[in-house]
């Protein structure tokens, strides 16, 4: 009988922790002390609508014209085809036997690569010659003579604005890094060129 | 039918079997028309979705495109052409530019062209029935496992009620008398056992919960938009930091605006080359819909993806934060991610295969001072221009050099001061 009785309880329990385990966890659970747990201080992510509320003027963007600490100044032109046409004649600020390439390359790696390669060839992950998600061939920087004609600022312009169905990267990169990303990839273009004019001569 | 109707339908048919017959004879080579499409067209033109330039399927129906020299002299001169024609121009103010000149075209390469992309136009055969239906069965193991130990559990229980039937038979054989059993409730040894495992038990419990306040290990909200790491991130290969890049540069690993969002997806505009979503429920997800949600918060006119810029923008897409750390406690991603060289995957787990993000570690202090106590520092050796912020250690790296020491931890360089987490 309390063999039988222990057995049952026992089989019991066993299909509740089952079950439980099973679950999705889709509360955040309780704290111990809220008052040190959550800030009152408004953090990066909380709703400024209490501001808003309180009538105190807060859009999150910098002021306009102001350059952040130790940042490069800002580019001049606007995103609009006369600013796409005057983009050419910016030159690269950087000295550009200077840039690191490596950090060049890591960065064009992460947000240019997924796109237009590794190799600069128009075949990254996402368009798989054809095969991947994304729809339009990117260009091949290497190769296409509209990539390696294009003046230095006119790349930069398009980086920062992007260009046709590319979106733009002024949010993600800061402006060093997107003239990083032009010399990496001229110095690439350079390297392409160099043995297919040795071979022609 | 009158006669002429019919006349008129015979002209039509015969003309369009011509056509047909001319095509044929003129050896359209689709898998060449493929390969220039792909080199000269596919930046702009896709053969079924709108991008920089129009989609190319049935373009012979559209303005005089069916001559194929029409097309020629629009491809290698649009600038020419356009002047005269006020279709084209039509669609240089649709789609915001003019199409780029390919001189080098000739008219074979456009009736190869054309031939690829009405092949590439046919809708798709359905897939055969059966294939993609296969259902991957996630909690399988342990209902397995509960089944088999349900069965044994019976199993014992008729084997323990024969056991005592046979005992009872043996000793009424034998005559010896079962004196009558003292009912459990009242059995000192059974109330006592029953008690301890309670206490031990619910003391466990009671630890485990107390421990568990404020902790949220396997915390996996319902987000606004199904987005799914396992198909950004992990079939396609995008980098954590093209997303999250604030990691190396800030306190947090900021959630990506909507515009990042938009880089892409201004031009995916729909999931069809992945495998089937399910949520953690097991409910299927319509990839294309989540897509379109993103579309509601970027003010994005699928139809027009040239109209759109980040000004349009509507609102900000509120995912709910799911790695919490106290107020009490200071973590910053630039520190860790830049100093210390820890990967993502160290601290969120397998984020590339999760549909929808959960947390893996517990973010307890305890684990956090477990990886301080292993971690080696990582002294950055190749740059010119080092790693300044653990210049003043350089003594321990020459110690090291002379072998005086084989590693150094976290906390020989601090890593165990209560303020470098609370202050």
């Amino acid at each position: 009988m309390m063999k039988k009785a222990l057995i049952l309880t026992s089989m019991i329990g066993l299909l509740v922790v089952t079950i439980g385990c099973n679950e999705v966890r889709r509360d955040t659970g309780k704290v111990y002390m809220p008052d040190m747990s959550y800030s009152r201080a408004l953090e990066t992510y909380s709703s400024t609508e209490a501001l808003t509320q309180a009538g105190i003027h807060y859009n999150a963007r910098p002021v306009e014209g102001t350059v952040a600490r130790g940042a490069m100044g800002s580019y001049p032109f606007k995103n609009d085809s006369a600013g796409y046409a005057r983009s050419a004649v910016v030159k690269n600020p950087l000295d550009v036997a200077a840039v690191d390439m490596k950090e060049a390359g890591r960065i064009y790696l992460i947000n240019c690569g997924i796109c237009h390669g590794t190799k600069l060839d128009g075949n990254g992950p996402l368009w798989k010659g054809g095969d991947g998600p994304y729809p339009a061939a990117p260009r091949n920087l290497v190769t296409d003579p509209i990539a390696t004609t294009m003046a230095e600022g006119t790349m930069f312009h398009s980086i920062t604005y992007g260009k046709n169905l590319m979106g733009g990267y002024g949010s993600q990169l800061s402006t060093k890094q997107r003239w990083e990303i032009v010399a990496y990839i001229k110095a690439k273009q350079a390297e392409a060129a160099a043995p297919a004019t040795a071979a022609v001569n | 039918m009158s006669t002429k109707q019919f006349s008129t339908h015979l002209i039509f048919f015969l003309s369009s079997f011509l056509f047909f017959s001319v095509t044929i004879s003129n050896a359209q080579d689709a898998g060449a028309g493929k390969t220039i499409f792909m080199s000269k067209c596919a930046s702009c033109h896709n053969v079924l979705k709108k991008g920089t330039g129009p989609a190319l399927a049935g373009l012979e129906e559209r303005h005089k495109w069916a001559d194929h020299k029409e097309l020629l002299a629009w491809i290698n001169n649009p600038a020419a052409y356009m002047a005269k024609d006020p279709y084209t121009q039509g669609l240089k103010a649709e789609y915001g530019s003019m199409m780029t000149a390919f001189a080098d075209v000739t008219l074979q390469d456009v009736d190869n062209i054309v031939a690829y992309v009405n092949e590439a136009a046919k809708p798709a055969p359905a897939p055969a029935a059966g294939s993609g239906e296969v259902v991957e069965e996630g909690g399988g193991n342990s209902i397995f496992f509960g089944v088999i130990s349900l069965l044994l559990g019976v199993i014992a229980l008729i084997l323990m009620q024969v056991n005592s039937n046979l005992r009872k038979l043996s000793d009424q054989a034998e005559g010896v008398k079962t004196p009558a059993g003292i009912p459990f409730w009242r059995n000192k040894t059974y109330i006592t056992l029953i008690s301890i495992c309670l206490f031990v038990f619910g003391g466990y419990m009671v630890a485990k919960g107390a421990i568990g306040l404020g902790r949220q290990k396997d915390y996996q909200p319902v987000q606004p938009i199904y987005y799914s790491h396992k198909v950004h991130a992990g079939i396609n290969q995008i980098n954590c930091l093209y997303c999250h890049g604030s990691a190396e540069q800030s306190k947090h690993a900021a959630i990506p605006s909507v515009n990042t969002c938009m880089n892409c997806h201004k031009a995916i505009q729909a999931y069809e080359k992945g495998p089937k979503l399910f949520d953690e429920e097991g409910n299927e997800i319509d990839g294309t819909a989540e897509i379109q949600k993103l579309y509601e918060y970027a003010g994005f006119d699928p139809d027009q993806p040239n109209k759109w810029d980040p000004s349009m923008i509507k609102k900000p897409i509120e995912w709910v934060k799911i790695h919490n750390l106290p107020d009490h406690v200071y973590f910053s991603h630039a520190q860790h991610v830049n100093a210390g060289k820890v990967q993502c995957q160290s601290c969120h787990g397998a984020i590339n295969e999760m549909g929808e993000v959960k947390q893996v570690a517990d973010l307890s202090m305890g684990w956090c001072i477990n990886c301080h106590r292993e971690s080696n520092v990582q002294f950055n050796y190749d740059s010119t221009k080092g790693n300044k912020f653990y210049s003043i250690y350089e003594k321990f790296h020459n110690d090291l050099k002379a072998g005086k020491m084989d590693s150094i931890k976290v906390k020989d360089i601090g890593g165990l001061e209560c303020q470098k987490c609370h202050y």
